[in-house]
Parts: structure tokens; C-alpha cells; sequence
């Protein structure tokens, strides 16, 4: 809906009313043929009973409306107009186009939100300000809060309550699978390929690492140690029914015949460079998984694979 | 009341006010009350046509969504017209229904019901009675017209005739719009008109 004329200083040209609200044009646009203007509300609304041009009564529908020449657009935002406040003491005369950033910022908006002095900090609207009790807000505040607390409260024990359920479900699908497992040797051949592909899969997604000194090898990592690098393989994303034999294998007592002593080691320390050893990030240890490592010799090489833990000497 | 609906009937207001037409005293407008939703319109018959001389009051409600919806128009003064109801004074006319346009005014409204006064469109009647009279019998349908301006709309042309006929159907107990209203369907035939009303 258009300005109201009255709030408009000076004539305003006929051509510059909308024809129907009978206000100068508000965000005008125009029919395509007639070239008709109208406020793009009243127009919208009009055409959304018929679609004709008021004027004319010629067939018009919505994406067809245009908009108006520059020259209208020009004539319009050179208008003054009063403020839209002017009922509550605004005394300023704008050009039309300047009318909405002044309406942002009008202290005389009786809408305008302003921050409550009295120390409870709430912004109210100007109007309300002489009617506002801060104690009265806070409580219902509270009170909306409390209701907040109540209804998350209950959603938590309601998950809760979901969680332990699917816990038990998820527990009692293992032990099921465990005993197809057990009981089925062609589920076992097909349990033991998807694992097997699983830690394939997972291989194929670290990177290679080089061990730059193997001198630096710790043979029998302190369970401190050990915990860290479980850690760190969990978040790599660790099969889990590898995790615990992988961990046990860092350790000189699990390893393979050719590395379980310091003997050993030192007359196969030429084989070590032909390991694939994989990234562990941010530590100074190395995977070598066994299938990743089908070429070493049986005495250099446990299921599911190694870990070894280095001092230094990790790139 | 929606701001826009009163924001247009006070400018129309005012468009009618300065009209030139108000200056000929052809037409008049108004205000009822203060909301700007009840109005009386005032038009004058058409000169060279039986409405000649006679001045037609009507009622002018603006409704809710005007000007999206036509405003509601019906004559208070009892007129005989094809288009118009002798009975309630509802109005058959495009503009006031489905070819409202929102840029019309109480003017053009005005306006064209004057001009509907000159031009009947007895194909489209809201009184089928008076319409079958226009097309059967013009010259009795334009002295029916002219005698209800003068009767209704302070017309001048007295018409001795037709005020005897009604004299003696008042004189048999009929009340005088009835028996107006009778005569005016039978042509003036005072027994058709007697047999429908005893009928």
C-alpha cells in the first residue's frame, strides 16, 4: 500500500498515485503493454483475484508485471515526505528514498527497542519501556527457561533410555554372530574374508612411512607408551578386532623369532628395510601389517602385524 | 475497517466533491458515518430519457476489501428499469460484479449507473417483468418510467390517468405501491390488474 498524500509536502503529479490505493506508489511496477503503475502489494493482491490490469482490464498475470522506467523512480525518490512517526514528535522531512534508513534509525519509533535501565538488561520495545517491570520479565524468563530444562531434561532420559535398549540389542547381535561363527564354518570363512578385507581396506588408506634409524626401535615399550599408541590407532580407525592382537604385538615377547632378542635382531637387521611400514601420525612408531607384508619371511612376520615403537628416527 | 478502503473513499470523496458533474448537479455523494463505509449517492435522470427530472437516491456500502471488491449499490428510490429490481432497487450491472476493476471510483460507479439509466440492456434483466414490458411495449414501458419518477423521484410529468386507475384500486382497499406496482405489470389494464390482485 502506497504513501498516504497528505504526508507528502508540495503536489504530487497524478502520474505518481497508485490508481489503487490512492497513495503515491510504494515500491511501484508496472503492466507490460498499458505500462499502468501500481504498489507491488496492491497489484500483487489485485492480480491474485483477477488476473487484469485495474485500469484497462487487460489480461496481466504476475511474472508479466515490470519495472517502472527509470524516470518514475527518479520523480518518486525526489518527494519529501514526513516520517512515519511524525504522530509521536518526529518533526523530519525526507526525500522518499532516504525515508526507510532514516525509519531504522527514527528515535521516535515507538517500536524502537532500547535496553532497560534499570539493571536487568532486557531490550524492549520504547512504548513498553514506561510499563515494564524488570522482575516480572526475569521471572517469566526464568520461567520459560525452566520449562526449556524440563523438556531437554526429559529428551535426556529418554535417549538414555534409547541408548541402553539399542546397547543390549547391539550386544546380543554380536553374541549371535560369535555363534554363527562358531557353529557355521562357511559363516566363518565369510566373517574371517570381511575382516580380512577390512584391514585391507584400512591399509590402503594410511601412508607409507620410513624408518630412517632403526637403531632406535624400542623393544619393550612401558604401558604408558603402549596406551598412546592405542590411542592414536582407535582414532585412525583401527579394526577393532585387530586393535588388541596389533598392541600385543609391540612388544619384543610377541614378536616374531627373527625379533624377539636382541640376538636375533642384530643378525636379521638387513631384512628391516624391506618392511612396509605405515604412518602412525604424530607418533614415533610404525604399523607393519602382515598383509601388507606378504614377502618377509615367516620368522620376521606375526598375524595381524606388528608395531613398533621408535625413539626417534620416523619420517 | 482496512486502512486502504478508507484511505480511497475519503480521496474519492473528495474526487466527487470537486467533480464537474456535482458542479451540474448530476450526480451527489454522501458520507453516513465516520468510518467511511456507508455512503448515499444521489444521481439525476438522464435527460431525453423517462427518467428526466427525477433524482434516484441509492445506497452505497463499502466493503472490507474494497477496492479489491466492488462496492455494494442499490437504489433507494423505486425506479422502473429493466436492470434494476422494482422490488428491492438490487442492480444488474457488470461493473458492480464480475468487471469491478480496482481502479473504478465512486464516480465512474456513479456515473455508469447514470448512464445505465440511459442505456437498458433488457437481454441482461435483474426485473424480468419490466423487461419484457421494454421489449414488448416500449411506449408503455416508458410511460410506467416516467410516471415512477414522477411519483418516486419528484419527476415532473403528472400522468392524470394512471393516478386515476391507482385512485380506484385505493378506493377498492389495495394499497397505493401495490396497486402501482400491479397496474404497472398489466399495462395499465385495470381488470388484469384487479384480477391479480383478488387473484
Amino acid at each position: 500500500m502506497g504513501f498516504e498524500l497528505n504526508r507528502f509536502q508540495g503536489e504530487v503529479d497524478e502520474e505518481l498515485v497508485c490508481p489503487i490505493c490512492s497513495g503515491v506508489l510504494e515500491d511501484p511496477i508496472q503492466a507490460p503493454i498499458c505500462e499502468h503503475a501500481f504498489c507491488k502489494s496492491c497489484i500483487t493482491e489485485w492480480i491474485s483475484r483477477q488476473p487484469t490490469c485495474p485500469v484497462d482490464r487487460q489480461i496481466v498475470t504476475s511474472p508479466q508485471l515490470r519495472q517502472v522506467p527509470r524516470i518514475i523512480r527518479n520523480l518518486l525518490s525526489r518527494l519529501c515526505i514526513t516520517c512515519d512517526n511524525a504522530q509521536y514528535g518526529c518533526t523530519r522531512v525526507l526525500k522518499l528514498d532516504a525515508l526507510a534508513a532514516h525509519l531504522e534509525e527514527c528515535e521516535h519509533n515507538p517500536k524502537r527497542p532500547l535496553p532497560c535501565e534499570q539493571g536487568c538488561g532486557l531490550i524492549i520495545p520504547k512504548d513498553e519501556l514506561k510499563d515494564h517491570n524488570c522482575i516480572k520479565e526475569l521471572r517469566a524468563l526464568i520461567h520459560t527457561q525452566q520449562q526449556k530444562l524440563n523438556e531437554f531434561q526429559q529428551e535426556f532420559t529418554e535417549q538414555r533410555f534409547l541408548l541402553a535398549e539399542q546397547r543390549r540389542e547391539m550386544q546380543l547381535l554380536k553374541d549371535f554372530m560369535r555363534a554363527m561363527r562358531i557353529s557355521n564354518p562357511s559363516m566363518r570363512a565369510i566373517a574371517d574374508a570381511m575382516e580380512r578385507d577390512e584391514v585391507l581396506r584400512w591399509s590402503n588408506s594410511l601412508q607409507r612411512a620410513r624408518v630412517t634409524r632403526w637403531g632406535g626401535m624400542i623393544s619393550t615399550p612401558d604401558e604408558i607408551l603402549q596406551r598412546m599408541i592405542k590411542r592414536t590407532l582407535t582414532e585412525m580407525g583401527c579394526p577393532p578386532h585387530i586393535l588388541d592382537d596389533l598392541m600385543e604385538n609391540c612388544h619384543e615377547r610377541r614378536w616374531p623369532p627373527g625379533l624377539c632378542s636382541l640376538e636375533t635382531r642384530q643378525n636379521n637387521r638387513r631384512q628391516y628395510e624391506n618392511y612396509i611400514c605405515k604412518r602412525v601420525p604424530g607418533k614415533q612408531a610404525v604399523l607393519v601389517l602382515s598383509c601388507d607384508n606378504p614377502h618377509m619371511g615367516e620368522d620376521m612376520m606375526v598375524e595381524p602385524g606388528l608395531v613398533m615403537i621408535f625413539a626417534h628416527g620416523i619420517e | 475497517m482496512a486502512n486502504i478502503a478508507a484511505q480511497r473513499i475519503k480521496r474519492e470523496f473528495k474526487e466527487v466533491i470537486k467533480s464537474e458533474e456535482v458542479a451540474k448537479c448530476a450526480i451527489k455523494l454522501e458520507l453516513l458515518n465516520d468510518s467511511y463505509t456507508e455512503l448515499k449517492g444521489e444521481i439525476a435522470g438522464p435527460p431525453d430519457t423517462p427518467y428526466e427530472g427525477g433524482n434516484f437516491v441509492l445506497e452505497i456500502r463499502v466493503p472490507e476489501t474494497y477496492p479489491f471488491n466492488p462496492p455494494k449499490v442499490r437504489f433507494i428510490t423505486k425506479i422502473w428499469h429493466p436492470n434494476i429490481s422494482s422490488v428491492t432497487g438490487a442492480i444488474c450491472l457488470d461493473i458492480l460484479k464480475d468487471q469491478w476493476a480496482a481502479a473504478m471510483t465512486l464516480r465512474t460507479v456513479l456515473l455508469s449507473l447514470q448512464a445505465l439509466l440511459s442505456a437498458a440492456e433488457p437481454d441482461d434483466p435483474q426485473d424480468a417483468v419490466v423487461a419484457r414490458q421494454y421489449k414488448e411495449n416500449l411506449e408503455m414501458f416508458k410511460l410506467t418510467a416516467k410516471h415512477w419518477t414522477n411519483v418516486y423521484a419528484g419527476g415532473p410529468f403528472v400522468n392524470s390517468d394512471c393516478d386515476d386507475k391507482i385512485k380506484r384500486l385505493i378506493d377498492m382497499g389495495i394499497e397505493e405501491h401495490q396497486a402501482r406496482v400491479a397496474l404497472s405489470s398489466y399495462n395499465w389494464v385495470l381488470e388484469r390488474a384487479t384480477e391479480q390482485l383478488f387473484s
